[in-house]
């Protein structure tokens, strides 16, 4: 009975705690690692908050749109100090990876090697995203000036709709990096897209061809005439 | 063949290319027009040509319709008004395909016709092609270097495609420059109270108050200049830019004030050309000419900010009214496009433009009767002094910025119309007038923002 208590119990419990011991040690490092992690990622955040500073880019942001492009998202902090969270983050991350590698258990290593091997995709698509929102906005700019300047009514509609498709694209990359629905979101797009593209040339072609006629005539009309329906010479 | 048994030498730059035995061949083959190197042929008629008084360059592309009337002008003038001086008539060209340097090559002037008594002189023409970026600062540049090489004390340009010129304009843009010492002379002209808006409502009023001197037309493409004007034009970097492109004629007139050389005006009359505006597109008109401007005040902030108040220059030339066309006002398109572009460009306006002027426009663009739609001057002036900013501190896209300001411009255009549509065209010259002192009297607020002090 002993012998039997010995083996199913103490035994097990023996070398639960043996392991325990000698796991420990590692995770008490781990634990250093992670708060000395902590402290580096806190002065870090602090000495770009500085710099940021330095630099005015919360004034650069102002400008180009980014600070009232995270108001609308509910973010109310500066852009810099968001560059700084930014940092204080992923030194954090770093630590934290660094500290589970300490530990040296198996399945966390090859957890963590799968995750670090993925880091690039999710960098690759935030590059794409951020790519996508900062064309969008200029083209939709461009096309709404433009379309300003030549008079046309649906001016606000068009300029969103370019927006919108730029970031659409940004977005459908942006996932494919990622490996997210790849053929799906894919094929979405596709259909979405092309059902759109295909939809304006019918309309455009078929429904308003006297329209376009006349478009193609004001538009390509001779240079002496002002197009502005006047005798206006502005030089 | 020309009074006093004098013909005007051709050369012709063709094709294809050799390498000369001597420079006896080579001169050979020049005289034969047969050279491949249109500046080798300059260079060999320059050595031929010395100590001369007096170049006149047209720059041209596809003017074969125009162009031989304004040669024609030109030696007549040069052989009327300046009988034995040595002048050179030099085409710029840039390329054409219409037979452009034929024309200008064949052209004569039939002296029994124009002159009652006959005078001697001495007359050559220069056809030769540009180098560099397509455009007329391009073409500006070969005459500046010719002029620099033939050690020429005066010099004028004028456009291809005029059809008002006559003889007394080559008078009067070389004769205050060799008579008189001017470096600088920038046309005036008879123009309609609504013809040259950009010029009227933003590049004078705004030139006038940076640089302190009262050229009426500072982009008005026909100008006289020393050949020390000329050599300094040389020694700036700008042919690379858009200044080669489009923004040569407020860049010679900035250049001349901004560097205190000696300007004067003169009086031409009514300019009547082929209308070949920069661009059809108004948009692109504003951003090429008003972003010139802005890009001016850049090069030369260390001297307009010193700059306290405006002098009138000196006028030459008979002042006449002549009798214009009617010009026909779509007021109420203008308007619509105002009130379009502030409703829908009120966001990027919010960029760069204050909350007093956006309310303002807002207002405005928001104003039922057409009798009321009234853009004063102070608002005007405060309006081009921040997009101004907004170019200087890079605020946003330069070309965005730039394009945008067309529907306000149509605004304050459509106000002054309203405004002066009774008014002769003295009066509204001294409507300008007030225009100009308001830009003058806000001055300071330009200074103060653009040195971040505000």
């Amino acid at each position: 009975m002993k012998t039997f208590i010995d083996k199913i119990l103490v035994q097990p419990l023996q070398e639960v705690f043996q392991k325990l011991a000698a796991f420990v040690p590692s995770l008490l490092t781990g634990i250093v690692v992670f708060a000395a992690g902590l402290v580096l990622a806190w002065l870090v955040k602090l000495l770009v908050v500085r710099i940021s500073k330095i630099l005015k880019i919360d004034a650069a942001c102002t400008r180009s749109g980014v600070t009232e492009a995270l108001q609308k998202m509910a973010v109310k902090d500066s852009p810099a100090k968001l560059v700084g969270r930014m940092f204080f983050w992923l030194i954090s991350l770093i630590f934290f990876v660094l500290a589970l590698s300490v530990m040296r258990v198996p399945v966390i290593d090859q957890l963590l090697e799968r995750f670090l091997l993925y880091l690039p995709n999710i960098f690759v698509a935030l590059v794409v995203l951020a790519i996508g929102w900062f064309l969008g906005n200029f083209l939709g700019r461009a096309a709404l000036i433009a379309s300003v300047n030549a008079g046309l009514k649906a001016a606000g509609p068009l300029s969103k709709g370019i927006k919108g498709a730029v970031l659409l694209f940004a977005f459908v990359m942006a996932f494919e990096q990622l490996g997210i629905g790849r053929s799906t979101v894919i094929a979405a797009f596709t259909i979405v897209f092309g059902g759109a593209v295909l939809a304006l040339a019918l309309a455009f072609g078929l429904g308003g061809t006297d329209l376009a006629r006349s478009f193609l005539e004001k538009r390509f009309k001779k240079p002496g005439d002002s197009g502005q329906g006047d005798g206006l010479r502005h030089l | 063949m020309s009074p006093g048994g004098l013909r005007p030498s051709i050369f012709v730059a063709r094709p294809g290319h050799r390498p000369y035995n001597g420079l006896a061949e080579y001169a050979s083959e020049v005289m034969l027009g047969n050279t491949a190197n249109p500046i080798g042929i300059s260079q060999a008629k320059i050595a031929d040509l010395k100590n001369v008084d007096i170049v006149v360059g047209i720059p041209s592309y596809n003017n074969a319709r125009t162009i031989g009337h304004v040669v024609r002008a030109v030696e007549a003038g040069l052989t009327k008004y300046f009988p034995g001086r040595r002048s050179v008539l030099v085409n710029s060209d840039g390329g054409s395909s219409d037979g452009t340097t034929d024309v200008v090559r064949a052209a004569s002037t039939d002296f029994d016709s124009v002159m009652l008594d006959h005078r001697i002189g001495g007359f050559h023409k220069l056809v030769t092609p540009y180098h560099g970026v397509p455009g007329k600062g391009s073409a500006f540049r070969t005459i500046f270097e010719i002029a620099q090489k033939l050690e020429a004390k005066a010099c004028a340009v004028v456009d291809s495609d005029l059809r008002s010129i006559t003889p007394e304009w080559v008078e009067l843009l070389i004769k205050p420059v060799l008579d008189e010492g001017y470096d600088y002379v920038s046309p005036c002209y008879m123009r309609h109270k609504y013809d040259g808006t950009i010029t009227n409502t933003i590049v004078y009023p705004l030139t006038r108050a940076l640089y302190g001197k009262r050229i009426r037309q500072p982009i008005g493409g026909d100008f006289g200049f020393s050949g020390r004007l000329a050599s300094f034009y040389l020694t700036k970097d700008v042919w690379a830019s858009d200044v080669a492109r489009f923004g040569i004629d407020i860049w010679m007139t900035t250049t001349a004030v901004a560097n205190r050389f000696k300007i004067c005006q003169a009086f031409l009359g009514a300019k009547i050309h082929d209308a070949k505006d920069p661009a059809a597109d108004l948009s692109a008109m504003l951003h090429q000419v008003v972003g010139s401007v802005f890009d001016l005040m850049e090069d030369y902030a260390e001297i307009w900010r010193t700059i306290r108040k405006s002098e009138p220059v000196a006028t030459f030339g008979f002042v006449y009214s002549v009798g214009l066309e009617p010009i026909k006002v779509d007021l109420e398109k203008m308007i619509e496009k105002f009130r379009m572009g502030v409703r829908e460009l009120a966001p990027f306006y919010r960029s760069f433009l204050p909350e007093d002027v956006l309310a303002f426009l807002s207002d405005l663009a928001a104003q039922p009767n057409r009798g009321a739609f009234v853009y004063p001057d102070a608002e005007w002036v405060r309006t081009i002094i921040h997009f101004a900013l907004a170019c200087h501190w890079k605020l946003v896209s330069r070309e965005h910025i730039l394009k945008s300001l067309t529907p306000l411009y149509l605004g304050k255009v459509a106000s002054f119309v309203i405004e002066t549509w009774e008014s002769s065209a003295e009066e509204v010259e001294l409507r300008l007038e007030g225009l100009c002192r308001s830009f003058e009297r806000q001055k300071g607020y330009l200074i103060e923002r653009w040195d971040g002090k505000a």
